[in-house]
C-alpha cells in the first residue's frame, strides 16, 4: 500500500499538478502509461476494459489520496481545496486514470455527506472503499409519489423494540441500484410530523433481505435507473446516518455536492455544437441555411453555458452551489433538448430507420434522450422557482401542507 | 484569468456608477431624448476630466489611459444601466478605428483631443443594407485631394460629430478616410431615431474632401477588428440594460398584487422573470468572457461573435418581456419599457446583425466546413 501523497494545503494549483503528475508516471502500469504518451487509445481502452487491473488501479489511486483530494488526511485524503482537486482531476483525466461515472455516488454523494453527518465508526467503516473505488453505492430518494415534492417521500422506517429499523416502500430514478454495493436512503421515521421534519437518513447495505432493484428501461432503451422495492428489510440500529428525524438536513447536504473538484477546471471549447454541424455536413442538411443558422444557434448558446461555468468557477470556487447552479441546469436542459430536435433535423433519414438488429444509431439516440436532463436531477419549474425565489427575491410557491403533519396531509 | 477583477476596475465600476446615477440616472436620458437633446456638454467635460472615460483604453501616448477592452466593458456595462447614449459610443469606435488603422499622423492629430474630451467623432461606415461595406461610396483621387461620393447609413451622432471616419472604396479596395464635419458638399441628414437615445443621421457626401486614414484597401482590416469590439461593448452595454430590466421587473413583481396575492407569486410572471434572470447571467459571461481574450486571438473573434449573437437576441427578449410583465403601463410612453425596447432593436443592426455574428463563426470554429456552399 502506498502512503498518501505530502501536498501542503498552500500548494498552487500547478505544483499539486505536477507531483499528481509524477506521481501517476511512478505507478500507473508501465504500458498503460506508454499508451497514454504515444495517445494510444487503443491499448488505453483495453487497460480500462481489464475489471482485474483496474480493481488494484484504483485501490492504489484510493491509497494515494488521488482519488478523493478534498477528503481530509485522517481519512485518506490530502486534505486540498476544491481548486486544487479540480487540478488533480484535470491531470487523472489526462492520463485516462480516474473512476468511471458510477463511482460518483460512492465519492460525490455518499461520501462527503458521511463526511459531515458520519460517526467515527461509520467513517470507519465506509469511507476506505469509497476512496479506493471497492464499493457501488447508489441513491434511494424519489419515489414514484414524490419527485419534485421530495418531502413528500412515504417509505416508513419503523424503530423495533431491539433497535433495529423495519423499511417499507419504494423509491424509483435510482442509478446503478442494480449491481450497487450500498444505497443512501431517506425515509419517513415519523408521520405525525411536518413532511420535512419527520424523514431520517439510512446507510443500507444492498444486499439486504426484502431489497429488490428492478431495472426501469428508458424511451431511449437505456437502463440506467432502477426502481428499487423495500418489503420488510430490517436496517441495524447504526444504519442511522445524522439525527433521528433530521434525514432532511442531511439529504441536503448530499444534494448541494455538486462543486467538489471531481470535475476538473471547466473551459470554453469544442462541444456538442461542433459535432451536430458535423453530422450535418455528413447528410448534406448543413447546405440548409435555415438549419445551418440553428445549428450556429446551438453552438454559440453551448459556448454561452461553457463561459459561465468558467465564470462560476472563478466566482464562487468552493461555495455552495445555489441558484447559480440552477440556471447551468436549466440552460443544460435546454440544450440537450434542442441537440435531440436538431440531431433528428440534421440526419432526417437516418434518424428514421435504422439496419435490422443494429443498435440505435447516435441522432436517434438524441432524439430520444431529450427530455432527460430537464425533468432528471429537479425539473426545469422546480429550477426557475430557485431562481426566482433565491436571486430575484419573488414569494415561494405556497405548500399549505408544509405544516401539517405528514399523516394528516390529503393524499393525491 | 478571465473573471478575476482587479480592485482598479472594481474602482471604476464604483466611480463610473456614482456619476452616472448622480448626473446622467435613467430620468435624464428620458428628458434627453424627448427634448432630441444630443448629449449633456457639461457631463462630457466631467466624464473626460473627472474619470478620463473617453481615454480610458486610448494609448499613453495620445492622453489616454491605455486600459484593457475589460475596462471599457465595465464602463458601458455602467452605462447601459441607464441608457447613457449620445456621442459616447461612436467616438470610442472611432478612436479605435484610428488605432487599429496604425496610422501615427491621424492618431497625433485626434486622439489627444479625443481623450481631453474636446472632440466627439463617429464611424460612416454602413452601406445600405446596414452592413458595414464600402458600397456605393468611392473616393477619387490621392493625397490630400482625396475627395468622397455616396451615401453612408446609420451613422450615429453622425449630424453632430467633429470628426467623421468613412468607408469608401479607394483605389486599392475599401479604405477608411477622415471628414471634417460642414466640410464642403457634406450634406448631414438627421433623422428620428427609433432610438431616442442615440442620434442617427444619413451622410451624403458629394465630391467631399477627405484624408485617407491608414493603407489604401485597408479600411476592410481594421473594421473587422473594430466590429468585434463594437460587439463586445454593445454585448456589455446589453449585459448592464438588461440588469436594469430584470431588477425593474422584479421589484414589481415583488410589490404589484392581483388576486390578493404579489403578482410574483404566479409561476407564469415567476418562470418568465427567472427565465430573464439567466439570460442576463449568461450575456454577463458571454460579454466578459470576450472583453478577456488577448485582442487579435482567435479566441477574441469566437468571443466577439459569440456575445454578438447571444447577449444581442437576450436583450430584445428581456425588453419584451419587461414590458409582458408590466401589463398595461409597460405598453404606456411614461414607462421606461420602451425606451429599452428601442435601444435593443437599434443595437441588434449596429455592429453586425445576430446571424451575421453567428455566420462568422464558421470558420473560426468549423473551418472545414466553411466551403460549403448554403
Amino acid at each position: 500500500m502506498t502512503a498518501p501523497l505530502d501536498l501542503s494545503p498552500d500548494a498552487p494549483e500547478e505544483e499539486v499538478a505536477a507531483a499528481a503528475e509524477r506521481w501517476l508516471h511512478e505507478n500507473l502500469p508501465p504500458a498503460w502509461l506508454k499508451a497514454v504518451l504515444d495517445g494510444d487509445t487503443e491499448t488505453i481502452a483495453a487497460h480500462r476494459a481489464d475489471a482485474e487491473g483496474m480493481r488494484a488501479w484504483f485501490a492504489l489511486l484510493g491509497d494515494s489520496g488521488l482519488a478523493t483530494p478534498s477528503w481530509p488526511r485522517e481519512h485518506g485524503g490530502l486534505g486540498l481545496s476544491a481548486e486544487q482537486a479540480g487540478a488533480i482531476s484535470d491531470v487523472l483525466l489526462r492520463y485516462s486514470a480516474d473512476h468511471d461515472s458510477p463511482a460518483f455516488i460512492g465519492r460525490g454523494l455518499a461520501g462527503p455527506t458521511i463526511l459531515v453527518h458520519g460517526t467515527e465508526e461509520q467513517k470507519r467503516q465506509h469511507l476506505p472503499g469509497i476512496r479506493r473505488g471497492e464499493v457501488q453505492w447508489c441513491q434511494l430518494f424519489s419515489e414514484p409519489g414524490a419527485g419534485s415534492d421530495l418531502a413528500s417521500l412515504a417509505t416508513r422506517a419503523e424503530r423495533q423494540a431491539d433497535g433495529t429499523w423495519l423499511v417499507n416502500g419504494q423509491k424509483v430514478w435510482n442509478s446503478y441500484a442494480h449491481f450497487a454495493d450500498w444505497g443512501i436512503l431517506m425515509a419517513r421515521t415519523d408521520p405525525a410530523r411536518p413532511k420535512h421534519r419527520g424523514i431520517s437518513y439510512f446507510l443500507v447495505d444492498m444486499r439486504t433481505p426484502g431489497v429488490q432493484p428492478r431495472p426501469l428501461r428508458q424511451m431511449n432503451g437505456d437502463a440506467e435507473f432502477n426502481e428499487v422495492f423495500l418489503d420488510d428489510v430490517v436496517l441495524p440500529a447504526d444504519a442511522l446516518l445524522g439525527g433521528l428525524n433530521d434525514g432532511w438536513a442531511v439529504g441536503i447536504t448530499t444534494l448541494m455536492q455538486e462543486r467538489n473538484g471531481l470535475s476538473g477546471r471547466p473551459g470554453v471549447g469544442p462541444g456538442k455544437g461542433e459535432e451536430l454541424a458535423r453530422l450535418a455536413a455528413r447528410t448534406g442538411t448543413w447546405a440548409d441555411p435555415l438549419l445551418r443558422d440553428r445549428l450556429l444557434g446551438y453552438l454559440v448558446e453551448e459556448r454561452v453555458l461553457q463561459m459561465t461555468t468558467v465564470r462560476a468557477f472563478v466566482e464562487t470556487g468552493t461555495g455552495p452551489v445555489g441558484a447559480e447552479g440552477s440556471i447551468r441546469k436549466l440552460i443544460s436542459s435546454w440544450l440537450q433538448e434542442q441537440a435531440g430536435v436538431l440531431a433528428a433535423e440534421a440526419d432526417p433519414v437516418g434518424v428514421l430507420g435504422r439496419p435490422a438488429g443494429t443498435p440505435l444509431n447516435p441522432s436517434a439516440h438524441d432524439f430520444l434522450s431529450m427530455k432527460q436532463t430537464s425533468i432528471a436531477g429537479g425539473t426545469s419549474e422546480i429550477q426557475r422557482n430557485i431562481i426566482a425565489e433565491r436571486l430575484l427575491g419573488l414569494p415561494k410557491d405556497p405548500d399549505p401542507e408544509k405544516d401539517v403533519p405528514f399523516n394528516q396531509r390529503s393524499r393525491g | 484569468m478571465e473573471f478575476t477583477w482587479t480592485p482598479e476596475q472594481q474602482d471604476l465600476r464604483a466611480s463610473t456608477r456614482r456619476l452616472l446615477q448622480q448626473r446622467a440616472p435613467l430620468p435624464r436620458a428620458r428628458e434627453l431624448a424627448e427634448a432630441g437633446t444630443r448629449h449633456d456638454p457639461q457631463l462630457w467635460t466631467a466624464l473626460a476630466q473627472q474619470i478620463g472615460l473617453q481615454g480610458l483604453a486610448l494609448p499613453e501616448e495620445h492622453g489616454g489611459s491605455g486600459g484593457s477592452l475589460v475596462e471599457l466593458a465595465v464602463v458601458f456595462e455602467e452605462m447601459g444601466r441607464v441608457l447613457f447614449g449620445g456621442p459616447f459610443l461612436p467616438t470610442v469606435l472611432a478612436a479605435e478605428a484610428l488605432v487599429a488603422s496604425g496610422d501615427a499622423a491621424a492618431q497625433a492629430e485626434h486622439l489627444p483631443a479625443v481623450a481631453e474630451g474636446e472632440r466627439t467623432a463617429t464611424l460612416a461606415v454602413a452601406g445600405a443594407g446596414g452592413r458595414w461595406r464600402a458600397d456605393g461610396t468611392t473616393a477619387q483621387g490621392s493625397g490630400d485631394g482625396v475627395r468622397l461620393t455616396g451615401v453612408k447609413e446609420l451613422v450615429l451622432d453622425g449630424a453632430d460629430a467633429d470628426l467623421l471616419l468613412v468607408l469608401a472604396r479607394g483605389g486599392r479596395g475599401p479604405s477608411l478616410y477622415a471628414v471634417a464635419a460642414g466640410a464642403e458638399g457634406l450634406e448631414a441628414e438627421r433623422l428620428d431615431p427609433l432610438d431616442l437615445t442615440r442620434p442617427l443621421a444619413r451622410l451624403h457626401l458629394r465630391d467631399t474632401p477627405a484624408r485617407l486614414v491608414g493603407e489604401d484597401g485597408g479600411g476592410a482590416a481594421v473594421l473587422a477588428h473594430v466590429q468585434r469590439t463594437a460587439a463586445v461593448l454593445l454585448a456589455a452595454e446589453q449585459v448592464g440594460a438588461m440588469s436594469a430590466l430584470v431588477e425593474m421587473t422584479a421589484e414589481h413583481a415583488r410589490t404589484r398584487r392581483a388576486f390578493g396575492r404579489p403578482i410574483g407569486a404566479f409561476q407564469g410572471v415567476k418562470h418568465r422573470l427567472a427565465d430573464m434572470a439567466v439570460r442576463l447571467e449568461m450575456s454577463r459571461s458571454a460579454a466578459y468572457w470576450a472583453a478577456w481574450q488577448p485582442p487579435g486571438s482567435p479566441d477574441a473573434a469566437m468571443g466577439a461573435a459569440v456575445a454578438g449573437s447571444y447577449c444581442s437576441e437576450s436583450f430584445l427578449q428581456t425588453a419584451k418581456d419587461t414590458i409582458q410583465l408590466h401589463g398595461g403601463t409597460g405598453f404606456t410612453w411614461e414607462h421606461d419599457a420602451h425606451l429599452f425596447l428601442r435601444r435593443a432593436r437599434a443595437d441588434a443592426t449596429l455592429a453586425g446583425s445576430p446571424a451575421e455574428h453567428r455566420a462568422a463563426l464558421v470558420p473560426l470554429v468549423l473551418p472545414e466546413l466553411a466551403e460549403v456552399p448554403a
